[in-house]
């Protein structure tokens, strides 16, 4: 056992910089970029999240294909392929969120965060950001593969591309809201279960008109006109409201 | 009611004084607007059915007169239930500003009562779907909330117990109470503005005759006294355990 | 004269429980504190305070002569935690992981400042390899690169020879003399000759409350073991 009597004396390569260069708070952007990249890198080094969200999906789409198997093709499907495409959306990103903290909790990292000169909303803006960074890479695969697999059931009016807008607006809110209830499961028991007790009952009203006007974008005509519109500003009043209330609570939750 | 911004809430204060008469009170009030309901207020228009008729393949001779009957039930329940979620709410901002217990405590017991009367809405407008439109669920904009509402009530109640650590569940389960009160407006008026294609748009009544209004008022009143009383006795009960604990805890030091 | 840490009523509690129960002591610049006590005395609540990781329910934290509790970013940024968990992203090499920290605090320079730490704790090397494959030694070297980014006036360390091996430890307290100089640190440690070996001021704590607060050099010995006997003994037992 070394007992090294209080020794600043020996002093080997460790020399403390001049405390002149007293380092400046960086700005609020700044250092949002700087967790954003570091959740990017990590998730593209390892794809754990990515990879695991896109195999889900795939499954998911399998067991839709045996639910309907038995089902008549025709025009209902349209109807019905809105809400389907949700559930998709809404299993698949429950598995991202989940984990999405659980790096963050591994080996403490995010006390590390929480040390630095850092806003905690600033935490939260690159948290959301990435989990819809993520959501939105895993749709632009699961959705083509979604209309691959159920193209014979029926084609999409033509005014299905549409739907991009409520998908985009409806994973904006699914991050924010998202971010901050696997935050909070994150340091509970039955992390995961608990964020789906959380995260589904809170998220309905956004996937109520996520899939009016998902579904409206699908069947075209006048459901086009009547619902979309309606719609998706309901969607995108939720996402206001709610990422803002996430937003300003997410400081009690981390500290 | 109970707040006073500076002192706590604490049992032996007024409102625990009051509580069992207006327990009481609440009790004679819903039992007379339960009188009224049945032998006062005349059913509205067509709602009355002369003599047995076969409806559904069973002999029915009062399901419109039940259906309204409901009514004047199950609406006050369901004003009780969301103005306990709304003091959950306010005790869940009080927490997160002062950091003190008590309004955790608070908090969590406005839930519970809040649960009480949801779980109360669902089985009156259950019945209420049930005679009405001859099923026992449908999606229509208020069953929808309530469901989503006593959903995100039981996620709170199991949120805490998932949490060991007492601080960190009152924080956590604070930012859930305020969340809820802010995301079952937005169901509502989600689920009410878009049209849906597939059920029909219910188009509730009108308006109430002065009868009925009198007889939802008092029910109403009734039930909001029920509800602060359950609330004022619960948190008795509560506050002498937590105080018991905190004995216990200082005698084996 | 101005204390690197000044502690005044410092009070966290909860419901009826006190974590910690009205602390209050200066520690002169360049000074090393342990603190004991058995568990549960509140000696990590008060750490975590001093590291505004928790906010204390009453009483004042001045670090450097800044109050905690107005300007939290200034006091974070003087502050560095070294504790049992890494924090590391064990997915990101060394060196990405000390410039993201850098980057964090606004470190001019960082790219030169991350290269000096890491030869300073002797992992240039390995600078490109990812935290996983690093030994627990090897992590908790990284680990004090980590928290001492911002260059730090104050240093604080949580029980940081849990899980290490002799050598590690031994290059530990090594790495630890060698940044010594007009830095001011806090130790909280179960391991009494350690704490006792590094340390020029000594606290005990027991429940949430300063049992003993001295300058080693005026602690007779014997007295200091029985004194740690009794209340970290009973407090366990």
């Amino acid at each position: 056992m070394t007992r090294s009597q209080k020794a600043p004396a020996a002093r080997p390569a460790a020399q403390a910089p001049a405390p002149a260069a007293r380092p400046q708070r960086p700005s609020g952007f700044a250092q949002y970029k700087t967790l954003l990249g570091k959740d990017l890198r990590q998730e593209f080094r390892t794809k754990e999240m990515l990879v695991s969200m896109g195999i889900y999906a795939v499954l998911v789409i399998v067991v839709y294909g045996v639910a309907l198997s038995f089902a008549r093709p025709g025009g209902e499907f349209l109807e019905v392929s809105g809400g389907l495409l949700w559930a998709l959306v809404v299993f698949t990103s429950l598995l991202g969120l989940g984990r999405s903290f659980a790096a963050e909790k591994e080996n403490g990292c995010i006390e590390g965060l929480l040390l630095a000169p850092l806003d905690r909303g600033v935490v939260f803006l690159a948290k959301a950001t990435s989990n819809l960074v993520f959501l939105l890479v895993v749709e632009v695969i699961a959705v083509p593969l979604f209309w691959f697999f159920f193209s014979s059931f029926a084609h999409p009016g033509a005014s299905a591309p549409l739907m991009v807008a409520p998908l985009v607006v409806g994973s904006v809110g699914i991050a924010g809201v998202g971010t901050l209830l696997s935050t909070i499961t994150a340091n509970t028991r039955g992390k995961d279960v608990m964020l789906a007790l959380l995260f589904v009952p809170v998220i309905f009203p956004l996937l109520y008109a996520c899939v009016s006007a998902t579904t409206a974008a699908l069947v075209g005509g006048d459901a086009l006109a009547d619902v979309f519109g309606m719609s998706l500003a309901l969607a995108a009043g939720y996402d206001v409201i709610m990422i803002l209330a996430s937003w300003v609570l997410y400081d009690f939750v981390v500290s | 009611m109970t707040k006073k911004t500076t002192k706590l809430p604490e049992t032996g204060q007024w409102p625990d004084r009051v509580a069992p008469a207006v327990l009481v009170a609440g009790a004679l009030l819903t039992t007379v607007g339960f009188l009224m309901a049945f032998l006062v207020v005349p059913p509205v228009g067509g709602a009355a059915v002369g003599g047995a008729e076969l409806i559904g393949g069973s002999l029915i001779s009062n399901k419109l007169l039940i259906s309204q009957k409901i009514f004047f039930f199950h609406m006050p329940v369901a004003m009780v239930s969301f103005c306990a979620l709304a003091f959950a709410a306010y005790y869940c901002v009080w927490f997160l500003v002062t950091r003190e217990q008590r309004f955790d405590t608070c908090a969590k017991i406005a839930m519970e009562i809040s649960l009480l009367f949801v779980v109360m809405t669902m089985i009156t407008g259950e019945m209420w779907t049930r005679f009405e439109w001859g099923v026992w669920w449908t999606w229509e904009p208020r069953l929808t909330t309530y469901l989503v509402l006593m959903l995100i009530v039981i996620a709170y109640l199991v949120l805490r117990n998932m949490i060991d650590e007492p601080e960190r569940r009152a924080t956590f389960s604070a930012v859930i109470g305020i969340i809820a009160f802010v995301d079952v407006p937005i169901c509502f008026m989600v689920t009410r503005l878009i049209p849906s294609s597939i059920h029909p748009v219910v188009v509730r009544e009108g308006g109430m005759s002065p009868e009925m209004g009198l007889c939802v008022g008092v029910i109403m009143a009734g039930m909001l006294c029920v509800g602060f009383a359950l609330y004022r006795l619960r948190f008795r009960q509560v506050r002498l355990e937590q105080r018991v604990e905190a004995v216990k805890e200082l005698l084996e030091d | 004269m101005d204390a690197a840490i000044e502690v005044r009523g410092l009070t966290k509690q909860f419901g009826g429980r006190r974590a910690v129960d009205d602390v209050s002591f200066a520690l002169p610049r360049g000074a090393f504190l342990s603190v004991f006590g058995p568990n549960g005395a509140g000696k990590t609540t008060l750490l975590r305070m001093l590291a505004t990781l928790t906010r204390p329910s009453a009483g004042d934290i001045r670090v450097g002569g800044v109050d905690a509790k107005e300007e939290p970013d200034a006091v974070r940024a003087s502050v560095g935690l070294i504790s049992h968990s890494a924090m590391l992203y064990p997915d990101l090499t060394a060196e990405e992981n000390l410039l993201f920290y850098a980057r964090l605090y606004g470190v001019p320079d960082p790219e030169r400042r991350v290269l000096e730490l890491l030869d300073a704790v002797g992992l240039r090397h390995r600078r490109l390899d990812r935290v996983r494959t690093f030994s627990r030694g090897m992590t908790q070297r990284v680990s004090i690169a980590r928290a001492l980014v911002n260059d730090p006036a104050v240093v604080l360390l949580d029980e940081p020879y849990s899980g290490l091996d002799p050598h590690a430890v031994e290059i530990f307290d090594e790495l630890i003399g060698s940044v010594r100089a007009e830095r001011t640190f806090v130790m909280v440690s179960h391991d009494l000759e350690k704490g006792r070996a590094l340390a020029d001021h000594v606290m005990v704590m027991a429940r949430g409350r300063v049992v003993r607060f001295a300058r080693a050099d005026e602690l007779d010995a014997e007295e200091f073991r029985a004194l740690y006997r009794s209340t970290v003994g009973t407090g366990v037992a």
